[in-house]
């Protein structure tokens, strides 16, 4: 039983940073541009999705090197044609607004490229397990991890120490602020949005190479995507790596005692964390009110 | 918290209405019609044509589709054309039903056909025998729509999943091994499933080492894999369908499980092999119906026919599930001349299917005590490398007739009630 549960925190602390590249991506357009990205799922479709595409003609590398930029400007465009006027506005209409785009992204890949699911074949050998015991821990599994390593790393070297960065950070905390000193909001919105959806469209390579393609995978894996932001905190994006892995974690553990349960315990954590912590784990005073 | 152009006035409670409206994402869905017009005599389907099953539901809609223009051709029902109307029942339970109401009372369809969903089609049911309408499930399994559940207007064309289990069991013990771990999806159509696979399996003289309840819409199986493999089976049976099928074989191949269990499964579709990489496409299975058999008269045509819709695509079980429930009603309607529910509900029951329909070798009716259709299986294994064709990715060992795989009518449980 020991081993099995190790085995399960292990296991849970991969899945959970598959989460973490996603919530990450939506932790930064929510802290900044204060949109709850519903179509967040809808991007990492599109990204598994162009990657699909093009590998035939790039190679897998040269589609986990190109898709996420194609889906950032995808997400550019979004934001600069449908978002951007509901800045000013009401929380809710962006809400909304990606909420009913999700469903675009949905059904405009289920157009395309159809309803009947894509596979995806990752390089030989990655598709390996490490050794006969551990067998759940595989080389994409272990490159899926350490891509996401590289990412969080270089978004945290982005955030504190580029201008770009140092912006984004101030202007998550006092927006009008960041205004008044001269700085374009329009232009560090869009590029923090397009930072997000990079995000999101690697997430859908990788998810991709991992569990193949359809166009409702999107949907399914937001969720536990936004779950991560609650507990680990709005506004804190450690906070958001921490809440990533707590949930595939607990995951992962609760399929051990009761299977049927490891789905439901990530919202039962959720639903202790805002009664007895509402503003998250590590989230910040008066982000969450 | 102050408002503006700038400012953060965002706050839990938002955060919280957004994760209610996520979920809803769920449930909701477009409201589709894929076809409306003037013809006089409209069937209404009902099928999952977003969500997780929404490959398989196409499928069943190309078939439907096909027949009604067959039918058309051949001068319609009763000198009447054939209108068919599609509705997305977005794999959730109460949209179904919605959808189902909605077919009936305003667009007064005559029949209903529909859903590939167990817990939908089951849903379904009780409105149409509500509503009186005679009601074809083409796609859902669970036992209980023939069975304990069963309605004098309702009747099946895909197969029960005691007939699956019993399609293969004997199958899998004398091959692979007397203990198994099962990974199930936590749905009526799992769940009974399920129980038929254990209890023939304690028949046989084995053991269960382990059930898997899954979540429907599971992306990462490795949690459920890994208690699998701790448990040390024979085999590990698969019993879950759509994208979980794809994603859990995918890793049980990632993880090397297959080199030290036996893969296997009940039913299989080819929806889903065609969503697998060569090396995923593992194990011996029962296929519902398969689009290459020997001297099977009138299934060149049908192949070639469906092609043409498809883009050149082949049909899978479900576009004969789609085919045969739309074919059945016209045929039923047509011998006994009249739309009246009830004569039809009567006149179904043990109504052989023509070769043109059936599509297969061994006899195929709908059975009178239960309103279950002697469908047969397909039982093989399937290929990692497409014989021939790129879509040939499953091999027939052996088809056994419906009537062999059926419990008889006294053990399903089914009493039907017919209206006075």
């Amino acid at each position: 039983m020991t081993q099995l549960l190790l085995f399960n925190v292990t296991n849970g602390l991969i899945i959970g940073t598959f989460y973490v590249l996603m919530a990450l991506g939506l932790s930064l357009i929510l802290n900044l541009s204060n949109v709850i990205n519903f179509a967040h799922g809808g991007f990492l479709v599109v990204g598994g999705y162009i990657a699909y595409s093009i590998t035939p003609y790039v190679g897998f590398w040269g589609a986990l090197l190109i898709a996420p930029f194609i889906t950032a400007a995808i997400g550019l465009a979004v934001e600069w044609v449908l978002i951007r006027p509901l800045y000013g506005r009401d929380p809710l209409y962006s809400l909304l607004l990606t909420f009913g785009l999700a469903f675009i992204l949905e059904d405009g890949t289920r157009f395309i490229w159809g309803a009947q699911g894509k596979p995806v074949t990752v390089p030989a050998f990655l598709a390996q397990p490490l050794s006969y015991d551990l067998f759940f821990i595989t080389g994409y599994r272990l490159f899926m991890v350490a891509m996401v390593a590289i990412s969080v790393a270089l978004l945290f070297v982005l955030l504190r120490y580029t201008r770009l960065g140092i912006r984004i950070r101030a202007g998550t905390l006092d927006l009008e602020t960041v205004a008044a000193l001269g700085i374009n909001v329009r232009v560090l919105r869009s590029l923090n949005f397009s930072v997000g959806v990079f995000l999101a469209g690697l997430s859908g390579v990788l998810a991709a190479g991992q569990l193949g393609l359809e166009p409702t995978m999107g949907s399914g894996l937001l969720m536990p995507s936004f779950v991560a932001i609650i507990v680990g905190g709005v506004g804190s994006l450690p906070g958001t790596l921490l809440g990533g892995l707590l949930i595939g974690v607990a995951s992962g553990v609760t399929a051990v005692f009761f299977p049927q349960a490891s789905e439901a315990v990530i919202y039962v954590m959720m639903a202790v964390v805002l009664l007895i912590r509402p503003r998250g784990l590590l989230g910040e005073e008066g982000m969450m009110t | 918290m102050t408002s503006g152009t700038y400012s953060h006035n965002f706050s839990r409670r938002t955060v919280l209405k957004g994760a209610v409206a996520l979920g809803g994402l769920q449930v909701a869905s477009p409201f589709i019609i894929q076809a409306r017009g003037e013809t006089p005599l409209r069937i209404g389907m009902v099928d999952p044509m977003t969500g997780v099953y929404a490959a398989v539901a196409s499928n069943e809609v190309h078939g439907a589709q096909l027949a009604v223009e067959q039918i058309n051709a051949k001068g319609g029902v009763l000198g009447r054309p054939i209108e068919l109307l599609v509705e997305d029942s977005a794999n959730d339970v109460g949209t179904g039903v919605q959808k189902t109401r909605k077919l009936i009372e305003r667009d007064q369809v005559s029949f209903i056909i529909g859903d590939v969903n167990s817990g939908i089609a089951q849903a379904m049911a009780q409105v149409t025998a509500e509503k009186r309408v005679l009601h074809i499930v083409s796609g859902g399994h669970t036992d209980g729509i023939t069975g304990k559940d069963c309605k004098w207007n309702v009747y099946r064309v895909c197969n029960t999943t005691r007939m699956e289990a019993n399609s293969i069991s004997d199958l899998l013990f004398t091959k692979y091994g007397k203990k198994w771990h099962f990974i199930t999806p936590d749905y009526a159509f799992g769940h009974t499933l399920q129980e038929a696979c254990a209890e023939n399996l304690k028949k046989l003289g084995g053991t269960v080492t382990g059930n898997e309840l899954t979540p429907l819409g599971t992306s990462d199986f490795s949690a459920y894999l890994i208690k699998a493999r701790t448990a040390r089976p024979d085999v590990l049976l698969l019993l879950v369908q759509g994208s979980d099928m794809v994603n859990c074989l995918k890793q049980i191949v990632q993880f090397g499980i297959d080199k030290q269990i036996h893969v296997a499964g009940t039913q299989q579709e080819l929806e889903s092999l065609l969503a697998l990489p060569p090396e995923a496409r593992i194990g011996v299975w029962m296929f519902e119906w398969y689009w290459k058999q020997p001297n099977t008269p009138h299934l060149t045509e049908f192949v070639a026919d469906i092609r043409k819709r498809t883009g050149g695509k082949v049909p899978t079980a479900r576009t004969w599930f789609g085919y045969t429930s739309l074919y059945s009603l016209a045929l039923v309607a047509n011998r006994e001349k009249t739309l009246d529910s009830v004569k039809l509900a009567l006149a179904l029951g043990d109504f052989e299917l023509p070769a043109e329909v059936k599509l297969q070798p061994n006899k195929v009716y709908y059975r009178k005590g239960d309103h279950q259709l002697m469908t047969s299986a397909f039982v093989g294994e399937a290929l990692s490398k497409a014989a021939g064709d790129p879509e040939d990715l499953f091999r027939v060992d052996t088809i056994v007739a419906g009537d062999q795989t059926s419990p008889a009518v006294s053990e399903t449980g089914c009493t039907l009630q017919w209206p006075a």
